[in-house]
């Protein structure tokens, strides 16, 4: 970061402007200080362009002049010469500024993307349920590209301009005093011209994008409601109603362009002025001998040059507001925190044994997985109500125990926590002795394995799915084997075959479409990739049939290396095999028993869960022998 | 019909005769606006004819007024330089408003045919289209070409007559020295051609990359608990900085693209100038030039170059305009829902529907598989529903409730067989008057931004009459105060309020026959009650199809259909079924049993998934 000034004066407005400029200009200073070598190669490399912008005019002087004192001959030549040496030199230069300007602003680009990105992998589950993608997406690519924008194109057109508006008018007051006060005179309507109109520009330019937005909104919200538009045949009604917000964006667009269409050209009015004030004034100084017929001819290139610079100051301002309003939004991101942070003092996990020998192979250490809740209280993020109060559950390693309830009873709450995706209490759960929170997150996760009711799998092959949760240095034949392993396990092995290219068969969009039970299966199979300690599967079966659903948990059961399991479950088949079995109400634990035990007594929740899988089972079975009859 | 807008952008790199193609249609819509566009092309022809007068009035100002000393000629030639100026900046004003208005009546054209295209695509065609990507076409894709045309088309054709006028005056005031002078011309258009394909390659390459990115963070923003579940952060990052280097990489090389270009021009000019200097400079020391040419040589020549460097500039936003208004046309010739005219002869408009519905051998499949072989949805649907008739339907997810009630929308179409309602085939009739004549209430209340008031019309102005009746049955639907201020925005209404104005909405169409789809599974029992015996009123002597997953919401249904993966198993009324004691009977015992705790399952799963 560049050093920051103090603020000087004791003006308390002024001061207090300057820490807004310093504190919006934050991220755009940060990445020029980062890149000062390029930006600084750019800037020097058209300082140079610029200055020898200043030499041509000055040769074609020196040439009519020559032309009409009668000079020999080849001073003509080296003029010529001098003149293509000068644009020989620019012509590199010109490269230069390109080369280290833009590039470095694309680098600026690429580094927020980076930054932004990065962050958004920090954040945890509770910010994701309450941003929208399309908000989060335009943040990473259109407000990276307004910063980026402001770095590149803003700073080149206002050093350009800043260079032009300095050394112009010094070389022509060396070739004439007077007749740059001549053909300056207009020159102080431009400023004032310049403020009156950028912010009127500025103001309808606003009013056409929030007409715009409005659009799309429009657009967005009738295509998401296209199936009540036709049931209610009211298509043009809508139709109608975006005609209207479109003529409203014309006539904004027209106000807009009133301005706007004539902004450039009045400036160029203005230096025009200049020049018919030298074809006045210039012509009589020129037959009054005051200067020469070369002077004038520079002094009109040189006007002319300063028809740019006054239009890329504007230019470079709104590339430098839009950066700004850029800056604020994304830093409103990047300043969020994760309420879902490593400890400051974690527990020495995994044991020092395991981690001495090869550090960069940490070994497949275990834990033995008894998890207790002691007095634990949940409620989500920013929800005043909590989901779960007073749990107090003792749940001993190796064991395999299910949670039903009705919906909302909090299965997924106290399930979900134990992986740290949302924040949870100090003291109150616990993994082999050590609370949650003291355990370092990653090993906290890679104990374990969570498959929760959403099912989300990434646009890869199945294999680089299924093998998602293994170690990135995991060798090749170990890996092909561990999923082979987990996808046996979880029943999905044999519908992979069955995929065109097997298990290189790519998944997602552009992909094949699995149905909802192999998809289930697959996030099983990755679940199990990984060889975790703590199994979770959250409804993680639901759309599974219920003789698949059996093989998988009894393969489970089999599996070696086992530790404890946790189960939520809709059906009673799921659980009634369970070491124990939990019934939650009212946020609370109901009662707890094995299923034997629970079953026994008449009309409870658990008994009407059972009686109700008996009548659906019942239920199934004969639509099974009716669809036997279908043709 | 292309469907695969994603590979849009590599097909037409790939066939540079369908940019033609688009290049053409845009010019025939533009044409659409041909006094805008003949009065802005004037406009560009007189700014141009002045801004190339302006150098060769400095020319006769050198030597008809000063060289003689002639101070009443400086003066007029002064003053018309002066008017000069005055032509040519107003009529730049001029071209750029009216080029503008152009452009934007242009777009509002496109925008309102592109939106009457999405309104009359089928419904499957959303089945298989993510909304967010139509949208895109609609809203960034209009603006890319509408900067195309207020931006890039102005400068494009300014600036190219503008190169070829002072090509013309060069030859015309001095033949030798213009030639000479314009000696350098080949070199430049051959290196523009060279630049336009690199910038072209470079252009699409970051363009492919940058939806590369894209799509990799929108993925990982969607599966972020996943990759935190895994502890994988690190390494989606490191590829995430992969993809991004490669973006950058791609940009930075388009930025070389302009570097590498921006030079040969520089040195065009220089050399162009120089040789003026050499040739031009002796010409005039042996007098055979006047002065002021050579000064209006020199202007000319350095004139030319600068409209070559905005065309440079301006390139991509030509591009990216181009992309878009292919992709948009492309959405243009999307079939859409047959207009009336095509299916039936002599559409029939419904006036007076008695609610008499028919079903024969219906089957229908929403997709076919590549073998031509058709997934049914309904199979072999046949059964009559008499008009004023009560209709429960009853199964589970995927029975083909939902789809029976959008085939008599005609949503979709049956593949076999036919639909009857009063006797004539559902296709005989107009669709939208068809689709007038029903009212729906669905279970996810769909609710646009607007008012409620605006909700519950959709914005048509009913008469007072219907106004007093609607708002009379929500007053006994015991909707709130909140819920009858109708100016009031309708979000933030609550399940049971948003099913009310659901109710009311399609009350103030006063449809001949009602559907409720699952309209009451989400509120209480109290309000279920309330809303059933609103809806027998409304539809007393109009038929009425019940979709419920709750059997008591159809118990005293007239009929009841019960159906299975597309089969009708059982048809009667609760009692008959109940005594058939088949799907029927053991549903609804089922339900029965957690019925009091309200923990029926919000949906029975179909528990298969083969």
């Amino acid at each position: 970061m560049p050093p920051e000034a103090a603020s000087s004066g004791g003006d308390l407005t002024r001061g207090s402007a300057w820490r807004k400029f310093l504190d919006e200009s934050a991220l755009l200073r940060h990445y020029l200080w980062k890149y000062r070598k390029f930006v600084g190669y750019g800037l020097a490399t058209l300082l140079l362009v610029d200055l020898l912008e200043l030499a041509p005019p000055i040769f074609l002087k020196n040439s009519i002049d020559a032309v009409m004192g009668g000079k020999p001959r080849r001073i003509l030549a080296w003029f010529a010469l001098a003149y293509v040496l000068t644009s020989l030199i620019q012509g590199f230069c010109r490269y230069g500024w390109r080369i280290y300007l833009i590039r470095s602003s694309m680098l600026a680009g690429r580094d927020l993307r980076l930054k932004f990105s990065d962050h958004l992998f920090q954040l945890s589950a509770s910010f994701y349920d309450k941003r929208r993608i399309g908000e989060l997406m335009s943040l990473a690519t259109n407000d990276v590209d307004a910063v980026r924008m402001a770095m590149g194109a803003g700073l080149l057109t206002m050093a350009d301009a800043a260079f032009y508006i300095v050394t112009v008018p010094v070389v022509m007051v060396i070739l004439s005093p007077q007749l740059t006060l001549l053909a300056f005179l207009p020159l102080p309507l431009i400023p004032w011209f310049v403020m009156r109109n950028e912010r009127e520009i500025h103001t309808r330019f606003q009013s056409v994008q929030a007409s715009f937005s409005k659009i799309s909104a429009m657009a967005q919200e009738n295509l998401n409601g296209i199936r009540i538009t036709k049931a209610f045949a009211r298509e043009d009604e809508q139709h109608h109603r975006i005609q209207k917000l479109g003529e409203e964006y014309v006539r904004l667009n027209l106000e807009l362009a009133k301005i706007q269409s004539a902004f450039g050209p009045t400036l160029d009015f203005m230096m025009s002025l200049g020049l018919v004030i030298l074809l006045f004034m210039g012509g009589r100084f020129v037959i009054s001998d005051l200067v020469t017929l070369g002077t004038f001819v520079a002094f009109q290139r040189y006007i002319q040059k300063m028809v740019w610079p006054m239009t890329a100051i504007g230019l470079s301002l709104s590339y430098y507001q839009r950066s700004v309003a850029s800056s604020i939004r994304m830093e409103e991101v990047l300043s969020l925190q994760s309420d879902v942070q490593e400890s400051l003092s974690p527990a020495e996990l995994p044991p020092a044994a395991f981690r001495t020998s090869k550090a960069a192979h940490p070994g497949p250490w275990k834990t033995a997985g008894a998890i207790e809740f002691r007095k634990f209280h949940f409620g989500f993020p920013g929800s005043a109500n909590p989901v779960l109060r007073n749990i107090d559950l003792k749940i001993e390693a190796g064991q395999r125990v299910a949670f039903v309830g009705s919906i909302g009873a909090g299965k997924t709450a106290l399930l979900g926590v134990l992986p740290r995706l949302y924040p949870v209490g100090d003291g109150m759960v616990h993994l082999d002795g050590v609370d949650i929170n003291q355990w370092p997150l990653e090993e906290l996760r890679r104990q374990i394995g969570y498959v929760g009711q959403e099912v989300f799998l990434f646009s890869e092959s199945v294999l680089e799915n299924v093998a998602y949760g293994l170690h990135e240095w995991t060798d090749a034949p170990k890996k092909l084997l561990a999923t082979h392993q987990a996808m046996t396990l979880a029943s999905v092995r044999e519908d992979v075959k069955l995929l065109s290219h097997g298990e290189q068969t790519r998944l997602g969009e552009r992909g094949v479409n699995l149905s909802g039970g192999q998809k289930q299966r697959l996030t099983l199979a990755r679940a199990l990739a990984k060889e975790p300690s703590v199994l979770i599967l959250d409804d993680a079966l639901s759309s599974v049939d219920v003789q698949t659903e059996e093989t998988i948990l009894s393969g489970l059961r089999a599996r070696s290396g086992r530790n404890t399991e946790l189960l939520a479950a809709h059906r009673i088949s799921t659980v009634k095999d369970s070491d124990w079995i939990v019934v939650l109400a009212d946020g609370g634990i109901g009662r707890q028993g094995t299923h034997s035990q629970l079953i026994t007594e008449k009309n409870s929740l658990y008994w009407k869960f059972h009686e109700q899988q008996r009548l659906k089972d019942d239920l199934a079975e004969y639509l099974r022998d009716l669809e036997g009859t279908f043709s | 019909m292309n469907l695969n807008l994603e590979t849009d952008e590599t097909s037409s790199a790939l066939q540079p005769q369908i940019q033609m193609k688009t290049f053409r249609r845009l010019l025939a819509v533009i044409g659409g606006q041909k006094k805008l566009l003949i009065a802005g092309l004037l406009l560009i022809f007189l700014g141009t004819a002045a801004a190339l007068s302006e150098p060769r009035l400095f020319g006769y100002a050198i030597d008809d007024a000063i060289l003689p000393k002639d101070w009443l000629l400086l003066r007029n030639i002064g003053i018309f330089y002066l008017l000069v100026v005055c032509i040519r900046v107003s009529s730049m004003i001029a071209q750029a408003y009216l080029f503008e208005k152009l452009g934007q009546r242009v777009m509002q054209e496109l925008r309102l045919a592109l939106f009457a295209q999405l309104q009359a695509l089928p419904v499957s065609t959303y089945d298989r289209n993510p909304v967010g990507r139509l949208i895109t076409r609609v809203t960034n894709d209009i603006s890319a070409m509408a900067e195309m045309f207020s931006a890039g088309f102005v400068t494009m054709i300014g600036n190219i007559l503008i190169v070829i006028g002072t090509l013309v005056w060069l030859l015309v005031l001095d033949l030798r020295l213009g030639l000479i002078a314009s000696a350098v011309f080949p070199v430049i258009l051959i290196t523009s051609a060279h630049f336009s394909r690199s910038l072209t390659t470079a252009y699409r390459n970051a363009r492919t990359r940058l939806s590369a990115l894209n799509a990799f963070l929108a993925e990982n923003i969607l599966g972020m608990k996943v990759v935190h579940l895994f502890n994988r952060q690190k390494i989606h990052v490191n590829r995430f900085m992969q993809i991004n280097e490669s973006l950058a990489d791609a940009q930075i090389s388009s930025v070389k693209v302009f570097a590498y270009f921006q030079p040969t021009l520089t040195w065009c000019s220089g050399i162009a100038v120089s040789l003026v200097i050499w040739f031009g400079g002796s010409r005039a020391l042996e007098g055979s030039l006047k002065p002021g040419i050579l000064v209006a040589f020199f202007s000319y020549v350095l004139a030319m170059f600068q409209p070559m460097r905005e065309i440079v500039d301006k390139w991509t936003v030509f591009l990216s305009g181009m992309t878009a208004a292919e992709r948009v046309f492309g959405i243009l010739d999307w079939e859409t829902e047959m207009p009336v005219a095509e299916t039936a002869i002599e559409a029939v408009a419904l006036s007076d529907v008695r609610g008499h519905i028919v079903f024969e051998n219906v089957w229908f499949a929403y997709t076919t598989d590549k073998h031509g072989g058709e997934h049914w949805v309904l199979k072999d649907l046949s059964f009559e529903i008499k008009p004023g008739m009560q209709v429960g339907i009853v199964g589970h997810t995927g029975s083909g409730k939902t789809t029976l009630i959008s085939l008599l929308l005609r949503f979709y179409e049956p593949q076999k067989g036919r639909i009857l309602l009063d006797g004539k085939d559902l296709r005989d009739y107009d669709r939208r008057s068809l689709r007038a004549s029903i009212g729906i209430v669905q279970q996810d209340v769909f609710l646009f931004s607007g008012s409620i008031e605006e909700n519950l019309h959709l914005w048509k102005n009913p008469a007072p009459e219907t106004r007093a009746k609607v708002e009379g049955a929500m007053k006994n639907l015991g909707a709130s105060r909140h819920l009858l201020n109708l100016d009031e925005r309708g979000s933030n209404l609550s399940t049971g309020e948003r099913q009310i104005l659901a109710f009311g909405r399609a009350l103030a169409s006063d449809p001949k026959i009602w559907i409720m789809d699952e309209a009451t599974s989400n509120i209480d029992s109290e309000s279920e009650e309330r809303l059933n015996t609103a809806l027998t009123e409304a539809s007393k002597d109009r038929t009425l199809l019940m979709i419920a997953h709750r059997l008591a919401t159809v118990r005293s249904a007239d009929l009841i259909l019960t159906l299975h993966k597309g089969v009708l198993v059982e048809c009667g009324s609760h009692r008959e079924l109940l005594e058939q004691n088949g799907f029927y009977s053991k549903l609804y015992r089922y339900q029965s049993v957690l019925e009091k705790e309200h923990l029926v399952e919000p949906e029975l799963g179909t528990s298969t998934d083969l």
